[in-house]
C-alpha cells in the first residue's frame, strides 16, 4: 500500500467486492485488484480525494457497527449490500458532501480499476476486459474485423504488452 | 518588471492549436514572422495514445494549464457558481485540442450563416424566442467556402461530397452548401455498424452520409492512414493519421524558418499603447515574466480563455477589459445540447469498440431549417450521428437501462451478456444565444497564478429543451428502426461544454459584437480573435473545421493588409 492504511484497504476491498462481486460471471473487483488501482491513484492524480476516502470508509464502517454491531468487513454479503445501498441512497451520516457523493466517487474509481488498462494497477489478469468481451488494445482493425457479429477474441494486450511489442510509427524508424 | 524579449515579431499568436496553427501557416506563407506563445509542451500523439484512463478519465493533456482553471458554472446570476457539471477541458500542447479531437469535419449549412433573417422570413418575427440574441453572421457561406476548401486540403479531410457546385450526389450530404470540388480523400471505411445505421436511416426516408473526418482514409501529404484502433477521441494518434495541426500546418510553418514557437509560455496579458493599439503580449515562462513585442496579435486560445484574457487585459484605455468598451466581451455564450440515446441489440456483436468516433453515419435531415418548424416551438436543429469508438470504462459507467441497476450481481450479469451489443447515437442541437447566458470572471475561484477563472452563466431555454428533445425522439426512432430491443437515455439533456461558442462575437455593429466580419476587434484594429468565440451562432455540426476556415480568413486578411497595419502600429 502506498496511500491507504490496512484498515481502509480492507473496507474498500470489501465494499468494491459488493459493487462488482466475484460470481458465476467470473472474477470481480477483488480479483481485478481494484484496491491497488485506487491506492496508487490516491498517491498521485487523485491526491485531492484522499481525505474523502479516509472519512468515507470510516463512516461506512461506523454505520455498519451502529446498525449490525460489527464492522463492514465482518458483515455477511447480504448485510454489506444493505449498507452499500444505504450509502448510495444518501442515508448514511458522517460524509461532508453526503454519502451519495462518496458512493458515486467510489463507484467511478472502482469501474476505472476494474475496466481500465492494467498498466494503471487494476484489471489484473485482464478480468475486467474479459468480462466485457473487449479484446484489448488492437492497433489495426481490418474491414472484416469491423463487420457485425465477427468475434475478435481477447488478446490481453494493454499498454505494457504493447510497449513490449514495440509498436511504433513507421515515421519513427527503429 | 517584464523583461523585453530580444526579438520582435510581426505577429504574436496566443495559443498554437486548431486555429493558431492554421493562422501560423497562412502568415508564414505570406512571409510574415510569427511568434507563437503556447501554454503547453510539445506532445507526440503516440505518447498519449491507447489510454482511456490517462486521457478520457484523467485529462492528462489538460494538465499544463486548463485543468487548473476550469470554468465554473451557474444557471443564473443569483446562484453561486460551482464546478462545471459538464466536461469543459481542452488540450494544452502544440496542436492544441486537435491532438485529441475526433475530427468530425462537416461544414456549417448555408442557413446557419443567416438563421435569424431566414427564420423571420419563413416563420415570422414571433419565431425568435424572447430574450434570444440570435444574429446573422456578417458573412455568408459563399464567403467562407474558399477557406473551407483550403483547410480541408491542408489538414486532410476524408469524405463524400454531397454538392459540388450545385450538382447533388446522394453518396454525400445533400443538404450541404455547394463546394467547389470533392474532398481530398474518400470517406473513412464503412463498417457493419455504420452500414446498419445508414440502412435504418434510409428506411426512415432520411439521407444518411459518411461523416467527413480529418482522419486519413489513405496516406495523405506524407502522413499515414488510419488503422481504426478505437482510440481517437480524447487520445493522441499513435501514427499521426489524424489531421491534428501538429502533424501538418505547424511543422510546415516551422520549416519556413518564420515561425518561432515558445512552449510552456502562459500569456497573462495583451498589452496596448496609449493610442489603443496592441503592442504585444506578456507571458510567464519558467517563473519569469517576459514581453513579446509584435505588430499584431492574434488571440487563438479556447473559447473560455479568449474571453478571460481580454477581461484580464484591462488598461486605462480599456478599463473593463481589452476591446470591451462596448461591454460585449463575454456575451452571447452558447453551448451545444447533445442528447444521447443508447440501444441494445441482444445477441449481436456490433464491434463498435473499434474505429474512430468520426467513422460514423450522419444525418442532416433534422439540422438547420431542413424541415418545416411550423408548430414545433423551436428553431434550428442538429446533426445526428451513429459513431464508433466505445471504450470499456465508458460503457461500464453507463448509463445502462434503469432496470439493470448500477452495481452488484444482476448489473454485472447484464453487462457480461450485453457489452458488445450496446451502441449510442448522438445529436448536436444548435442552441441559441440569450441575453442571460454569458461569461465573466469568477472572483471566488482562482488559478495557480491568482487570476480568476471564467464563470459561465448558462441556462437552457424552452427553445433548447424542445429542440433537443425533438432530436432525442429522432435518435430513438433511428435505433428502433435499426432493430434495438430497448433504448434509453439520461433524463438530463447533456450540454457539450467543449462545443462552446461566443464571448467575442463577430458582427458589424460594435454595440452587438466584439470583432468585425474578418475577426478583428472593433476597438483594437491590430488585434484579431480566432476560434469559436467569434461564432455568432453555434450551428448543428462540430466546431473545429469552421473555426479553422475562419482562422484562415482572418490570417489571410492580416497578411493582405500587413503594410497598412504595420505602419499604423509603428506610427
Amino acid at each position: 500500500l502506498t496511500s491507504l492504511i490496512p484498515r481502509e484497504s480492507a473496507i474498500l476491498d470489501a465494499f468494491s467486492a459488493r459493487l462488482i462481486p466475484s460470481d458465476d460471471n467470473g472474477p470481480g473487483a477483488r480479483e481485478a485488484n481494484v484496491v491497488r488501482y485506487i491506492d496508487l491513484a490516491l498517491a498521485g492524480d487523485y491526491r485531492a480525494h484522499r481525505m474523502a476516502y479516509a472519512e468515507g470508509l470510516r463512516a461506512v464502517d461506523d454505520y455498519a457497527t451502529a446498525t449490525y454491531g460489527r464492522g463492514f468487513c465482518e458483515l455477511t454479503p447480504r448485510e454489506q449490500d444493505a449498507v452499500v445501498a444505504a450509502v448510495e441512497s444518501g442515508d448514511v451520516a458522517g460524509f461532508a458532501s453526503g454519502s451519495t457523493a462518496f458512493f458515486e466517487l467510489l463507484r467511478e474509481h472502482v469501474l476505472e480499476g476494474m475496466f481500465g488498462d492494467p498498466a494503471w494497477g487494476g484489471n489484473a489478469g485482464f478480468v475486467g476486459w474479459d468480462l466485457l468481451g473487449y479484446t484489448g488494445i488492437r492497433p489495426v482493425w481490418t474491414e472484416e474485423d469491423q463487420q457485425l457479429d465477427v468475434v475478435v477474441p481477447p488478446a490481453h494486450t494493454g499498454l505494457a504488452e504493447l510497449r513490449a511489442q514495440n509498436i511504433r510509427s513507421p515515421h519513427e524508424g527503429s | 518588471v517584464s523583461t523585453p524579449h530580444p526579438r520582435a515579431a510581426d505577429v504574436a499568436i496566443i495559443g498554437l492549436g486548431a486555429a493558431g496553427g492554421i493562422a501560423a501557416h497562412v502568415l508564414t506563407k505570406a512571409g510574415l514572422e510569427v511568434a507563437a506563445l503556447e501554454a503547453g509542451p510539445r506532445v507526440r500523439g503516440r505518447d498519449a495514445a491507447f489510454d482511456e484512463i490517462g486521457n478520457d478519465v484523467r485529462n492528462r493533456l489538460s494538465r499544463p494549464k486548463a485543468l487548473h482553471e476550469a470554468p465554473t458554472w451557474r444557471p443564473d446570476d443569483s446562484t453561486r457558481s460551482a464546478p462545471s457539471p459538464w466536461p469543459v477541458l481542452m488540450v494544452n500542447a502544440v496542436g492544441g485540442s486537435t491532438l485529441h479531437y475526433p475530427g468530425l469535419s462537416a461544414r456549417l449549412l448555408p442557413w446557419n450563416f443567416a438563421s435569424r433573417s431566414r427564420a423571420i422570413e419563413r416563420y415570422g418575427p414571433s419565431a425568435i424566442p424572447e430574450g434570444s440574441t440570435l444574429a446573422d453572421w456578417p458573412l455568408g457561406y459563399e464567403d467562407l467556402e474558399p477557406c473551407y476548401d483550403a483547410v480541408e486540403r491542408v489538414i486532410g479531410v476524408s469524405g463524400a461530397a454531397g454538392n459540388i457546385a450545385g450538382r447533388l450526389d446522394p453518396r454525400g450530404n445533400p443538404f450541404e452548401g455547394p463546394r467547389q470540388r470533392a474532398y481530398p480523400m474518400p470517406p473513412l471505411r464503412r463498417s457493419g455498424w455504420t452500414e446498419m445505421t445508414a440502412e435504418a436511416a434510409r428506411n426512415l426516408g432520411w439521407h444518411p452520409y459518411a461523416a467527413p473526418a480529418a482522419v486519413n482514409s489513405e496516406p495523405y501529404n506524407g502522413n499515414l492512414d488510419c488503422t481504426y484502433c478505437g482510440f481517437c477521441g480524447s487520445n493522441g494518434c499513435y501514427r499521426d493519421a489524424r489531421g491534428s495541426t501538429d502533424t501538418n500546418v505547424i511543422p510546415r510553418a516551422e520549416a519556413s524558418g518564420l515561425l518561432r514557437i515558445e512552449t510552456s509560455a502562459r500569456v497573462v496579458r495583451i498589452e496596448v499603447d496609449a493610442t489603443g493599439l496592441a503592442t504585444g503580449v506578456t507571458y510567464v515562462k519558467d517563473g519569469r515574466e517576459l514581453f513579446q513585442p509584435a505588430g499584431a496579435v492574434l488571440l487563438g486560445a479556447f473559447t473560455y480563455e479568449n474571453t478571460r484574457l481580454l477581461l484580464l487585459s484591462s488598461s486605462s484605455a480599456f478599463p473593463h477589459g481589452l476591446s470591451n468598451n462596448h461591454g460585449q466581451v463575454g456575451k452571447h455564450f452558447v453551448a451545444h445540447v447533445t442528447p444521447h440515446v443508447f440501444g441494445v441489440f441482444p445477441g449481436r456483436r456490433l464491434n463498435v469498440f473499434s474505429g474512430p468516433w468520426s467513422q460514423a453515419t450522419c444525418v442532416d435531415d433534422w439540422n438547420g431549417d431542413n424541415f418545416d418548424h411550423t408548430g414545433l416551438g423551436f428553431l434550428g436543429g442538429g446533426m445526428l450521428s451513429a459513431s464508433h469508438e466505445l471504450k470499456p470504462i465508458a460503457i461500464a459507467r453507463g448509463p445502462l437501462p434503469r432496470s439493470v441497476g448500477r452495481w452488484g450481481t444482476a448489473w454485472k450479469a447484464w453487462l457480461a451478456s450485453h457489452a458488445q451489443s450496446i451502441a449510442a447515437v448522438t445529436g448536436q442541437f444548435d442552441a441559441l444565444s440569450y441575453e442571460t447566458n454569458s461569461l465573466d470572471l469568477d472572483s471566488h475561484r482562482r488559478d495557480p497564478y491568482g487570476l480568476p477563472v471564467v464563470r459561465v452563466t448558462h441556462r437552457l431555454g424552452p427553445n433548447e429543451l424542445r429542440g433537443a428533445e425533438f432530436l432525442r425522439d429522432k435518435l430513438r426512432l433511428w435505433l428502433d428502426e435499426a432493430g434495438a430491443a430497448e433504448t434509453w437515455w439520461t433524463d438530463d439533456l447533456p450540454v457539450e461544454g467543449r462545443h462552446s461558442y461566443g464571448g467575442t462575437r463577430m458582427g458589424v455593429d460594435p454595440d452587438g459584437s466584439v470583432v468585425d466580419s474578418f475577426g478583428f476587434s472593433h476597438e483594437v484594429p491590430n488585434l484579431g480573435v480566432l476560434g469559436t468565440s467569434v461564432f455568432p451562432t453555434a450551428g448543428g455540426h462540430n466546431p473545429t473545421l469552421t473555426l479553422q476556415a475562419l482562422a484562415w480568413r482572418t490570417a489571410q486578411r492580416l497578411a493582405d493588409a500587413w503594410g497598412a497595419l504595420a505602419n499604423q502600429a509603428v506610427a
